[in-house]
């Protein structure tokens, strides 16, 4: 089997898994869809030697929450081949609190946002994630904090705001 | 809301994720094909493994300024043409140099003053247009390359903000365009094909968006944007008009534009529809189920047959029908060359379909089992260049007979 294929195979397993990581990273579909692409095009250019020696999951994981937190969608050059179709048909969240706290999550800076998925959706530790996103884990710490605190202020006023109209 | 919030967050998380979007069928197969377009627009991805600067002075046969045919036939003619029979591939056993001599060239990849250089467009039958890197895809200068008597000059500085680039230099007219993209806007900037200051071509209102194709057609630019729709703008500057047979069109090559263009987010067919937008001829390509990566040119459409393995060639009508010996990913360049990928390490051919020439690019695998990848139809139908050794090696796909 060559190369090509063996990638290929990797992509039509993992991409859906890919691009939930890349939806809960982002917020959105078409984000998740670019991060994806992206880095699975990142992934497929150095193909024989992640494959060699690493994980290539792990390795496209890596440059996912990268490119979230280095913003770039904001300035890539190339228009990416994919335009999902927006999911409206989807089932919605089990409750208003989720809703909420979804809607706060969309409200947190890039660093902040993928530090918590990484740790409550990935489940690594804070060595781990600063691993992933080459920084301290003194600054993967401060990024947890400071996005939970934020996390914590935002679904409160809403929460009660609604409470007091009802 | 009950438990504490990290619990809710890994819970909204896990919620949320089931909320993505699905893979589509064949994302494979564009993955790879962008990645070859990114490595072949990159070409100069084995400079990491510093190579040692090499005498200048590459011997290139000299040989008269003959003809150059350019082909935009159109569709209809293709048809109306008498049927060839496809010529089938057989493994090259020539190189480019000798299966095509008049068409192909070598010249250094640096320029006097160790700077890498890379090929971007024909200036004429003889100028190569070239441009340096401040870093990666950021243009800061262009320079014209004398593929007869292996000298250069510098055409023009170019100086562009942080994250802004120029790209898209296209000739004619005597003088050349490019364009840069800030804030939304698309800016379009001009300099004398002899050289000097660039200047940019001032545009009254700015253009929204960016383009996806210039040409220049007398004392007009033609210009076609990523988001569909052909216009056209006097080349001193003033007012984008759009041309009314353009609507929602991207430029494939003058005056032939179709839609879909290149981008085809959802499988399309790449120009399956084409438009003269001159005239308002047009022809539609015929399409089958379950075909993939299917991309037109202004005659020919190539693609992958159902089942993802085998090309396919065929014209507009879907007459004169033939299997590829491999994929065409980036379509096919002039309607008639491809490349095929004998084996990793065994190189790759430079591929005819019109008349079943193929030669050998040349390219082996290095050490780590790596090789560049061409891909003749992602490129603009006449010049195909690509990185051997110290040199690149130039083609020059219309003087192909």
């Amino acid at each position: 089997m060559d190369d090509d294929s063996r990638f290929a195979d990797f992509v039509a397993e993992r991409a859906d898994a890919l691009l939930r990581y890349g939806y809960v990273l982002s917020g959105n579909p078409h984000d998740a869809a670019d991060l994806t692409q992206e880095a699975l095009i990142r992934l497929h250019r150095a193909w024989s030697r992640v494959r060699r020696k690493q994980d290539p999951e792990r390795y496209t994981r890596v440059i996912m929450a990268r490119l979230h937190v280095n913003a770039w969608r904001f300035r890539r050059r190339e228009r990416l081949a994919w335009d999902p179709p927006e999911q409206t048909h989807h089932a919605d969240f089990p409750s208003d609190g989720e809703q909420g706290l979804w809607r706060a999550l969309a409200g947190l800076p890039p660093k902040q946002r993928a530090v918590l998925v990484l740790r409550y959706y990935e489940e690594l530790t804070d060595i781990e994630i600063a691993g992933v996103l080459g920084i301290s884990r003194g600054t993967v710490r401060s990024h947890a904090s400071h996005g939970l605190n934020r996390l914590r202020t935002t679904i409160a006023d809403p929460a009660d705001s609604r409470r007091g109209a009802r | 809301m009950n438990g504490n919030l990290e619990d809710r967050i890994r819970s909204t998380l896990g919620h949320a994720a089931t909320r993505a979007p699905r893979a589509p069928g064949g994302l494979a197969t564009v993955v790879v094909s962008r990645s070859r377009r990114r490595r072949l627009r990159a070409q100069a991805l084995t400079s990491a493994v510093a190579v040692a600067v090499v005498a200048i002075g590459v011997g290139v046969v000299i040989r008269g300024p003959g003809p150059v045919t350019v082909e935009p036939a159109s569709p209809s003619e293709a048809v109306a043409s008498p049927a060839t029979e496809p010529k089938p591939w057989t493994p090259a056993t020539e190189t480019v140099e000798q299966v095509w001599p008049d068409a192909v060239w070598r010249m250094p990849r640096k320029l006097a003053g160790d700077v890498e250089a890379r090929p971007r467009v024909f200036l004429d039958d003889r100028t190569l247009l070239l441009e340096t890197w401040e870093s990666h895809e950021k243009v800061d200068a262009i320079y014209a390359y004398d593929l007869v008597d292996g000298t250069s000059r510098k055409i023009a500085s170019i100086s562009t903000p942080k994250g802004v680039f120029a790209s898209g230099f296209t000739p004619g007219s005597g003088r050349i365009i490019w364009m840069t993209y800030e804030s939304g806007n698309m800016r379009l900037w001009s300099v004398p094909v002899e050289g000097g200051a660039p200047s940019e071509i001032h545009t009254d209102p700015p253009i929204r968006g960016i383009s996806d194709h210039l040409a220049i057609v007398g004392d007009r630019i033609v210009f076609s944007m990523a988001d569909g729709g052909v216009y056209t703008l006097p080349l001193d500057g003033g007012t984008a008009t759009a041309l009314p047979n353009g609507a929602g069109l991207h430029l494939l090559r003058w005056p032939w534009a179709g839609t879909p263009g290149h981008r085809t987010p959802n499988g399309e067919i790449a120009f399956q529809r084409l438009t003269n937008v001159e005239t308002g001829e047009s022809a539609l390509a015929a399409a089958n189920p379950g075909e993939i990566m299917v991309r037109c040119g202004i005659t020919m459409c190539s693609g992958i047959r159902p089942g993802g393995s085998t090309g396919f060639a065929r014209l507009r009508d879907g007459t004169q029908d033939r299997d590829l010996p491999g994929p065409s990913y980036g379509g096919l360049a002039a309607d008639r060359f491809m490349t095929v990928r004998r084996s990793r390490s065994s190189g790759q051919d430079l591929y005819d379909l019109r008349t079943g020439r193929s030669a050998d690019l040349g390219i082996r695998s290095d050490a780590k089992g790596e090789s560049v990848a061409v891909e003749p139809g992602m490129g603009d139908g006449r010049l195909l260049s690509y990185p051997l050794g110290d040199e690149y090696v130039i083609i020059d796909l219309a003087r192909i007979p």
